[in-house]
């Protein structure tokens, strides 16, 4: 019999970067919702601050799960919230795995 | 500067028969030419107090109006509109003609004016601040429009909201406003001799007739207003008014929504559309009657800068 195969992990330690190619460019009339201009795709998004951040940080350089978590003080409890925003910027375009 | 109403039918008829009559909406020359009694009708009675060209030579949009060759030139008759030589829509029953010209005036804007973001809305004015109604077909915007446009606002468009790309400011097109079915009795019975149109029935919006526009608000055509107001107006039979905040960035999202240009802009399209969120309050509108509405409009205070 043949072993069975081992799943991947459900959470990917990736780093993540902002998509090449693209620039984001941002307005906000009150700090807890933004609208964000992706030149390379064309599209507006509608985001909210946590996105902003994550998006922020991906700017100046890589960076993992880990440490989006640690430098936007993600308390533990809420790393799926988390990998739910990753998961939806990814989908968004917006950043994706630098590795 | 000379209008429409200063030819005599034989003019106008001679003009739009010859090398075609300069008619000038807000910043747009059209150059018509056609021989379609109709749009002739049309021309003279809601375009009476609108400015002709001043034949330099140069129109900003060419259009010709005529009856297809071939049998259907006796046999249902059609009409063809032709755009610098080009047919952007297909032939129409000949008893369409006017509301096609309407329409075929529209699409020259929508898809040319590109030095401005534009939005499928309505616009009004008073004391210089500007409520944008954005709405698809069916929401009531040009029947609330027409309501406030005889209720002390001014119209600027019933149709496209030009925003200027470098101060957010909207210029005014006003122009015939398109009512149909329904509101076209509606308004026979709310305003005080209003001017229409022949009705015209069996069109892909069913019927339609078009109001001539208030001549002062012709008259201001070059007094573009500043954004104050945008309000997603939303006809619902036998509901009380209501007016609910909606947040600047949803705002924003809604009005992409209804723009023409709005990607095609790009960069310059979302910095626009911000700054003309960033200088008004957005709102979402439930009514039914339209007294409500224009008292309703009437309180509106704008957002300070």
């Amino acid at each position: 019999m043949l072993p069975e195969i081992a799943e991947a992990p459900v959470r990917p330690l990736h780093r993540w970067r902002i998509t090449p190619g693209q620039r984001l460019q941002r307005h906000s009339w009150d700090d807890t919702e933004f609208v964000l201009f992706n030149d390379l795709s064309g599209d507006t998004h509608l985001l909210d601050a946590d996105a902003i951040d994550v998006l922020q940080l991906l700017s100046v350089a890589e960076a993992d799960t880990a440490t989006l978590a640690a430098t936007l003080q993600v308390d533990a409890d809420q790393a799926d919230a988390l990998d739910e925003l990753l998961d939806e910027l990814v989908k968004q375009y917006l950043i994706e795995p630098a590795c | 500067m000379l209008t429409v109403d200063t030819l005599s039918r034989a003019e106008l008829v001679a003009r739009l028969a010859g090398d075609g009559l300069e008619l000038r909406t807000g910043a747009f020359v059209t150059r018509l030419q056609t021989r379609i009694p109709s749009v002739a009708d049309g021309i003279s009675l809601l375009y009476a107090d609108y400015p002709l060209g001043e034949y330099t030579g140069f129109a900003d949009f060419h259009l010709r109006m005529f009856r297809p060759a071939g049998w259907r030139r006796w046999y249902r008759p059609q009409v063809q509109l032709q755009s610098d030589g080009n047919a952007p829509f297909t032939p129409l029953p000949l008893a369409h003609a006017f509301p096609m010209f309407e329409w075929g005036l529209n699409w020259c804007v929508a898809s040319r004016a590109h030095n401005h973001l534009i939005i499928h809305a309505a616009v009004v004015e008073k004391e210089g601040r500007a409520a944008i109604l954005p709405a698809p077909p069916g929401s009531g915007k040009s029947t609330l429009c027409t309501a406030l446009v005889h209720r002390g606002w001014r119209l600027l468009s019933d149709e496209l909201a030009l925003i200027r790309l470098d101060d957010g400011h909207v210029m005014p097109l006003p122009r015939p406003i398109s009512l149909k079915n329904a509101s076209i009795a509606l308004m026979r019975d709310y305003l005080d001799s209003p001017v229409f149109s022949t009705p015209v029935h069996d069109t892909i919006k069913g019927t339609v007739a078009h109001l001539k526009a208030p001549r002062d608000s012709v008259l201001r055509s070059a007094e573009p207003a500043r954004p104050a107001w945008i309000i997603f107006p939303q006809y619902a039979a036998g509901a009380e008014p209501e007016l609910s905040p909606l947040s600047p960035a949803r705002g924003h999202m809604e009005l992409a929504q209804n723009a023409f240009n709005y990607s095609m802009l790009g960069s310059a399209g979302f910095h626009a559309m911000a700054r003309v969120i960033g200088m008004s309050s957005c709102h979402q509108f439930r009514y039914s009657r339209l007294d409500d509405a224009v008292e309703l409009f009437r309180q509106l205070q704008p957002v300070q800068p």
